[in-house]
């Protein structure tokens, strides 16, 4: 799976950017449950397909129902520029439910430095 | 009524734009479009439909308020309002900075100009609060105005809440104290009835493409007797009086220049006419049982926050569900997993939806219904 183009974006009250991503296929409920790996997952099970939401601190959320072709992300305004790429990398590592867990580790760590860096100056 | 809307959707964002269009709408813009435009000057003969007087005609009838020429059509409700806001305070002020009151119920629309306009020095500016989180009462207009008060701008109906000012008893009291009074009809328009030769309003602002039924990209507003109180804020041709290099001060051409949205103000006579034909009381009584019924459905979940518990004059519903942010109730939930769409976030009414943000609910979902709705 991966990312194709973005389709929508806007900028939110909170200061976030949110974009929409249109998908080469159907998200599902097992890549969700791949994203606990990095972040937090909350699932309402009882929505639609499911609807998941996950939240990786300082970096950015993704929303989105199993079985649709898109997915809503917000970034952090601050350091989208440097948080994008991993975001893409999540749906190129997770390689059809054969993640590379440890390619992303290391891309995390990599990203995470930066953005501290960037954000609080350590 | 228009043909089943084939992908199963149900619209509820009416307060936004109004969907679907009646057939008569559909085939106003597309007749319009198949035989070359006549502007009236800008076109040798009369061979075809002048679909600018027919919009003015068809507002003048529709509002009850004349002359037709200071009916003036530009592109929304927003560049009408802010026409006649800056319009208004670069010509009709005298002695400099003077005192000016809006409400917490209103749009950007309305409240960006004020704030640009106090940014810049020109303006102080009272914003009225609300109580009962609907009303602006109209003691609350009585006690904001100074001796320097020179103009009032409110929207007649809240696009989150759906509730109607009293711009009858709002509009004495300005009246009385000679103060300037705009009225946003953007919600209103089309939606309940609003007569313009009886209400003291000095200009009302509409919108073609909410309850009128037109297309985004028309609107305009009708000043009353004092359109001399206004200065023109554009210039350019208005097919008249072509040798002065000056704008001409004869109404319509002080406002509109350049080429009007003939397409546009076709479909907007014929969604004028669609309305009147149904009649405005008619879909005002409609609405106001449909959007009651719902509140009432909706409220009988514990889970629920309804924000206009009061059946509103509007058919709009604004609610959360507890602890839930409405872009996931509103924006993705509904909207996706069971194909009704709505109006989400902020709704450009930021005062109102600032003072309930509550924690994990923040700003609301908002469903807006049309006269269409069964």
């Amino acid at each position: 799976m991966r990312i194709l183009r973005s389709v929508r974006h806007k900028s939110c009250a909170d200061g976030s950017r949110m974009k929409e991503f249109l998908l080469s296929e159907p998200v599902t409920e097992d890549f969700f449950l791949f994203l606990r790996d990095f972040g937090r997952v909350e699932r309402l099970a009882n929505v639609g397909a499911g609807f998941y939401k996950f939240e990786k601190t300082d970096f950015f959320s993704i929303k989105g129902l199993a079985g649709d072709t898109t997915v809503e992300v917000r970034f952090r305004r601050e350091v989208m520029d440097i948080t994008v790429d991993f975001l893409y990398a999540l749906f190129h590592f997770y390689r059809d439910g054969k993640p590379d867990i440890d390619t992303l580790k290391r891309r995390e760590a990599g990203v995470e430095r930066r953005v501290k860096e960037c954000l609080y100056g350590k | 009524m228009p043909e089943e809307n084939p992908s199963e959707m149900i619209y509820l964002n009416n307060a936004a734009t109004s969907w679907p269009k009646p057939p008569g709408v559909r085939a106003a813009l597309g007749d319009s479009l198949a035989r070359p435009v006549f502007g009236s000057g800008r076109t040798a003969g009369s061979q075809g439909d002048d679909f600018v007087t027919q919009a003015r005609e068809a507002l003048t009838r529709f509002f009850n308020a004349g002359p037709e020429e200071n009916w003036i059509c530009t592109h929304n409700a927003t560049d009408s309002l802010n026409m006649l806001i800056h319009g208004f305070l670069a010509g009709g002020v005298e002695g400099g900075p003077c005192h000016v009151i809006t409400t917490a119920l209103d749009h950007n629309s309305v409240l960006r100009p004020l704030y640009e306009q106090e940014k810049q020095g020109r303006i102080s500016l009272t914003v009225v609060p609300f109580e009962n989180a609907i009303v602006s009462p109209p003691d609350a207009v009585l006690n904001a105005i100074r001796l320097d008060t020179r103009l009032m701008v409110m929207s007649h109906g809240s696009n989150v809440l759906g509730s109607v000012q009293d711009i009858q008893a709002i509009g004495e009291i300005l009246h009385e104290h000679g103060v300037y009074f705009i009225v946003d009809g953007a919600q209103t328009a089309g939606h309940i009835p609003v007569d313009l030769g009886k209400l003291p309003v000095d200009a009302y602002v509409f919108t073609g493409h909410k309850g009128l039924f037109g297309v985004p990209g028309t609107g305009g507003d009708f000043t009353s007797a004092t359109p001399d109180r206004v200065t023109p804020m554009r210039f350019g041709g208005t097919g008249t009086d072509s040798f002065s290099l000056f704008q001409p001060q004869e109404m319509p051409e002080k406002f509109e220049v350049g080429t009007p949205n003939y397409p546009g103000l076709a479909a907007l006579a014929a969604g004028i006419a669609f309305v009147g034909s149904a009649g405005t009381n008619a879909i005002a009584a409609k609405a106001e049982r449909q959007t009651a019924y719902i509140i009432q459905e909706l409220a009988k979940e514990s889970n629920m926050i309804i924000y206009n518990m009061t059946p509103p004059h509007l058919p709009i519903v604004a609610f959360n569900i507890a602890g839930m942010e409405n872009d996931d109730v509103g924006g993705f939930i509904l909207a996706r997993a069971y194909g009704v769409i709505s109006r989400i976030g902020l709704h450009c009414a930021p005062p109102w939806c600032i003072r309930h943000s509550t924690g994990g609910e923040r700003l609301c979902t908002a469903q807006s219904l049309l006269v269409y709705h069964r």
